[in-house]
């Protein structure tokens, strides 16, 4: 076999060794294996581990978040969760969903949760935000509000890009200390209603059911002890007066 | 040289002295750390927190400490385990050198209060009265609380896989409110009952000593030497009294105790009002 035949396609282009068989297939009947295999590649779904790594909302959010977790599908989306259409406790008309009525009635679903208000850049958080801003995060860890919540525009916690919306917290902020944190971990109520009052039974029922629950046992042995111990104490002091009573009797 | 009169009777083993004075130290630590970063906003708290390096070191005595009394509770009850008369078990529970509440100790609770008020007689105690088996066992549920909580809060982020994040809400509370438990029970009632009153003051050193006087505990716990000599097994328990030395001791000892808790308590309830709960 001469070199021109081998190494010399048709029109005179310089081929390789492969790829001159794969012109004898295109030219003969095998073409229509190769055809299968590239349709099958095509067909198959995007779930060959091979494309995941650039296909998968999983991988690219993780790439961009700060935690170690690991973190299913919905948390990277809204899947069956509708954001912002509706207001919680409220159903006006006969359809009740407005996005517009919803970004203006509820502040936790705006990308800037303090729009609209008046003199905003002249006001402290703690000027509304006084019980929010006394917490063990601020008071014991010496934390600023702005290391957690962020410069402006500070997105409400509901907002769905906001770094506070409960499927991306844990790794956009809680991480930032607690490295590692979880999705579970996120839902410490860092804001800690007071667990003695009574409006805390509906917010967060389980603390102030087991706070009562822990105060009624403290206060139910300092209610038997207590006067128990005073009792006691004061008896005694007239132990001393029986017993010498007693002795004068016996003539001691 | 005289020999020493056998005038006392042997209560506790060293065992359990020694399991007591290790609580001692431990709770005593764990109080003051732990009241510490409570109280961090006020000069007190911080004064407090000073002692052990400061807010964070004060945290890393308090988990290890932590661990230590875990392991003391751990000890103990492996040390009931082989102290519970297995053969007579379980009646030997409910006989009366054993420390398990039974219905004797509530009515011997109702004669006290009887005797208290002055129209009744006092009890005839046994071994172990009533607040002593309180004592005993308010210490044997509040450790594995105390050590839960803690646990969960010493590991949030391991925890939260377990339990909801939440609960750590929850977990912190219950570590307060028990811990303050413990605290206002023994710096207030256990001290004044068990070194405060005229019985036993200026101190009962029982507990470190071992023995106690057979006149005062003839005279507190009459069904319990009456037991004895019956069963002529009083002798075998008599000892002598420490040295006076070993005795200054335990009195320096006793007394730092009932000290640093006496300021932990005051310290506690003057600042409890600049405290951000």
């Amino acid at each position: 076999m001469g070199r021109c035949a081998l190494w010399w396609g048709p029109d005179g282009v310089e081929l390789g060794e492969k790829q001159t068989m794969l012109m004898r297939h295109i030219n003969g009947r095998r073409i229509w294996p190769t055809i299968v295999l590239l349709f099958g590649l095509v067909a198959v779904p995007t779930t060959l581990p091979a494309q995941e790594e650039v296909s998968s909302a999983i991988r690219r959010y993780k790439d961009r978040e700060a935690s170690t977790g690991f973190y299913e599908q919905y948390e990277a989306k809204p899947f069956l969760q509708r954001p912002f259409i509706s207001i919680p406790g409220v159903r006006r008309g006969f359809f009740p969903y407005s996005p517009s009525a919803a970004q203006v009635r509820i502040r936790t679903r705006l990308a800037d949760s303090h729009q609209g208000l008046k003199f905003y850049w002249n006001l402290r958080c703690e000027d509304c935000h006084a019980k929010e801003t006394k917490d063990i995060h601020t008071v014991r860890a010496n934390l600023t509000c702005r290391q957690c919540h962020g410069g402006e525009p500070i997105a409400g916690l509901q907002y769905y890009y906001s770094p506070f919306n409960l499927i991306r917290r844990h790794a956009y902020v809680c991480a930032k200390c607690h490295e590692g944190a979880s999705a579970s971990f996120a839902s410490y109520v860092v804001h800690t209603p007071n667990p003695a009052m009574a409006s805390t039974r509906k917010t967060f029922p389980l603390l102030f059911y087991v706070f009562w629950a822990m105060v009624a046992l403290a206060g139910g042995t300092f209610l038997v002890f207590l006067p128990h111990t005073v009792a006691w104490g004061i008896r005694e002091l007239f132990v001393k007066a029986e017993k010498t009573e007693d002795d004068s009797e016996k003539g001691r | 040289m005289t020999p020493k009169k056998a005038d006392r009777i042997l209560r506790f083993s060293p065992a359990q002295r020694l399991f007591h004075v290790t609580l001692i130290l431990l709770f005593l630590t764990q109080g003051a750390t732990g009241l510490g970063r409570m109280y961090i906003e006020t000069a007190w708290g911080k004064g407090l927190v000073s002692v052990f390096g400061g807010y964070e070191a004060s945290l890393t005595v308090h988990k290890y400490v932590g661990f230590l009394m875990i392991c003391g509770f751990a000890l103990h009850v492996l040390y009931l385990l082989f102290r519970i008369n297995w053969r007579e078990f379980p009646a030997s529970l409910f006989k009366p050198d054993s420390i398990v509440p039974q219905v004797k100790d509530l009515q011997n609770f109702f004669q006290h209060i009887a005797w208290f008020l002055g129209v009744g007689r006092a009890p005839q105690f046994d071994r172990w009265g009533y607040w002593e088996k309180f004592d005993y066992w308010a210490v044997f549920w509040g450790i594995p609380l105390l050590a839960v909580t803690g646990l969960i809060l010493a590991y949030p982020v391991g925890s939260s896989t377990f339990l909801p994040g939440w609960f750590l809400n929850v977990a912190l509370w219950i570590h307060r409110i028990e811990a303050m438990l413990a605290m206002v029970h023994v710096f207030i009632i256990h001290f004044f009952i068990a070194h405060l009153r005229r019985h036993n003051f200026p101190m009962d050193r029982t507990m470190f000593e071992g023995s106690s006087s057979l006149e005062a505990t003839r005279d507190e716990k009459p069904a319990w030497i009456a037991r004895l000599e019956q069963n002529g097994k009083l002798e075998t328990r008599l000892v002598s009294e420490a040295s006076p030395r070993i005795r200054l001791f335990y009195y320096l000892f006793g007394y730092a105790a009932l000290g640093a808790g006496v300021f932990l308590l005051v310290g506690g309830i003057v600042n409890s009002p600049y405290v951000t709960w």
